[in-house]
């Protein structure tokens, strides 16, 4: 099984990714969270205008094996989320990082990326655990 | 340190690390392709299981029925060579120790198949009342051995091959017709290299439904075969994933969940009384046992409620409600197809077919708690229901 990695992306030890454009965050689960959650069947999206502190839940996400929750990967304010997964939570199985993103965040201040791995780190990481 | 099967690296190179998983000691694959595509397999083609981690027992000697009758709850005497019969462990005090299947090979040789998760404590408990006499005559003369012992000749673990192609497989292989096998009937087949006990048992529900007993050594060839000679047929490997969905879907009880565990579901409430033979003149727990049958207020339901894409899963311990009254709790769930099935613990008064009832989803993190909802349910609560089912009949019929 091959994991898939953008090689611009921003990634977190617990799987999310990040794809920072100015001052926007498009944050998602990677292709290793998605493969170990299975199947999934349902998201909880989090509420538009929510205020985030990095590592705050931002989502929940859950298969018929596990509820997992999202952690935000940056501090922001939630401005778009992917509503189309509420009906569509496979989207994340699919493409987890087009058409399965979970929303956008307007940063708050300089995108601190330093607790952040790149997608060369996040692949070492991946071969830890 | 978990454990890897005998069939771990067929494991490995079917599947991604990530759905090899602990599971009762053991490193097991919770699916290969999808649940959804293996459950869809076991009820329309078949599926091979990896059972292997499954505890099997040799019991031998003059005494070996005697003993059995007096540790398990039901009727060795109903048994002749070729049948295997469900049972239960008990201790003393009426616990569930673990369900089990006892297969009668000859008047002096059975085979005890017991859960993984318990393999350790059934063997204590056979040392313990050996030891201790516990319930059986110090005259007896019998032997408990580890099956599982790939050094012994006769050694056996367990592949299981359930659904409908299942006969058509054992027959490109072996040439062997098991379609009159009936349910916990088996065969010792010798051939090919392998000295096999095919029964007719299985934990998927699906009617036509085998578990093959190999030896050790020979179970990844024999796996390989399977997939080979069954791949026309439609037959897939399935992992602890489906295995779940298709004993929840069909009924069957996981010990741990529908029996013993939080609750400390008996087998009366899980619905298996026939299975603990209160005629019987002694086995161990029986005192407890006969009290348990004759006094239960909640049993174990089946329930259909709306599942499919974007509905939030129902998990273990959320509430089960009637009227916005919590009566029970979720044991188990499973989404199969556009619905969730889920075992609950429900008051036995409600348990009847059709009965409407609400559930309410437990907090699934602090941001939930935070909000407002519950981390526990409590009986007699009043609870807004999150969602609808029905109460449907305890197994299903496929």
């Amino acid at each position: 099984m091959k994991i898939m990695l953008p090689q611009n992306f921003y990634y977190t030890k617990d799987h999310e990714w990040a794809a920072i454009e100015d001052d926007v965050a498009t944050v998602g689960i990677t292709d290793y969270a998605q493969h170990s959650l299975g199947e999934i069947t349902y998201i909880e999206l989090p509420s538009a205008k929510k205020h985030l502190k990095a590592h705050d839940i931002l989502a929940v996400v859950e298969s018929s094996k596990a509820a997992s929750d999202v952690y935000s990967p940056l501090a922001g304010a939630v401005f778009a989320t992917n509503d189309e997964l509420a009906s569509r939570p496979e989207l994340v199985n699919n493409d987890c990082y087009n058409d399965g993103w979970i929303c956008k965040i307007k940063l708050s201040g300089t995108p601190d990326v330093k607790n952040l791995m790149t997608a060369a780190q996040y692949e070492a990481y991946l071969k830890k655990i | 340190m978990d454990k890897k099967t005998v069939l771990f690296e067929k494991h490995a190179d079917l599947t991604g690390k990530a759905q090899i998983v602990p599971f009762a000691g053991w490193f097991m694959p919770l699916w290969y392709r999808s649940i959804a595509a293996e459950h869809s397999a076991v009820r329309k083609t078949a599926g091979i299981f990896d059972c292997t981690h499954m505890a099997v027992l040799k019991v031998i000697d003059k005494d070996a029925a005697n003993f059995l009758n007096a540790i398990a709850t039901n009727e060795i005497s109903m048994l002749s060579p070729g049948k295997a019969q469900y049972s239960y462990l008990l201790t003393p005090t009426g616990n569930i120790i673990d369900d089990i299947i006892i297969y009668y090979i000859d008047v002096d040789n059975f085979m005890v198949v017991a859960n993984a998760s318990n393999e350790q404590k059934v063997k204590d408990w056979f040392s313990k009342v050996s030891t201790e006499k516990i319930g059986i005559d110090k005259n007896w003369q019998y032997k408990v051995i580890d099956l599982k012992d790939s050094t012994l000749p006769d050694a056996k673990v367990d592949i299981a091959l359930q659904g409908p192609a299942s006969v058509q497989c054992i027959k490109n292989i072996f040439g062997v017709d098991v379609s009159t096998l009936k349910p916990l009937n088996f065969i010792q087949l010798k051939d090919k290299g392998f000295d096999l006990i095919i029964s007719r048992t299985g934990y998927t529900g699906a009617k036509i439904s085998f578990e093959i007993f190999v030896h050790p050594l020979k179970a990844a060839e024999l796996w390989d075969l399977l997939l080979e000679k069954g791949k026309d047929l439609g037959v897939i490997p399935c992992g602890l994933g489906s295995r779940d969905s298709l004993r929840i879907e069909a009924g069957l009880p996981l010990y741990g969940h529908e029996l013993a565990g939080y609750f400390n579901i008996s087998p009366f409430q899980a619905g298996y009384g026939w299975a603990v033979k209160l005629n019987k003149k002694n086995f161990i727990g029986k005192d407890v046992a006969v009290k348990q049958s004759q006094n239960f207020d909640t049993e174990v339901a089946r329930l259909k409620i709306i599942g499919g894409k974007g509905v939030r899963p129902i998990r273990q311990f959320d509430g089960i409600l009637i009227d916005g009254r919590c009566i029970g709790y979720v044991l188990s769930c499973a989404g199969v197809n556009d619905v969730q099935i889920a075992l609950a613990l429900i008051e036995k008064k409600y348990n009847n077919n059709e009965q409407q009832i609400g559930v309410y989803y437990l907090a699934r993190n602090q941001g939930h708690i935070q909000q407002g909802r519950k981390d526990k349910a409590v009986i007699g609560e009043k609870l807004d229901a999150d969602i609808k089912g029905l109460v449907v009949e305890r197994f299903e019929k496929f």
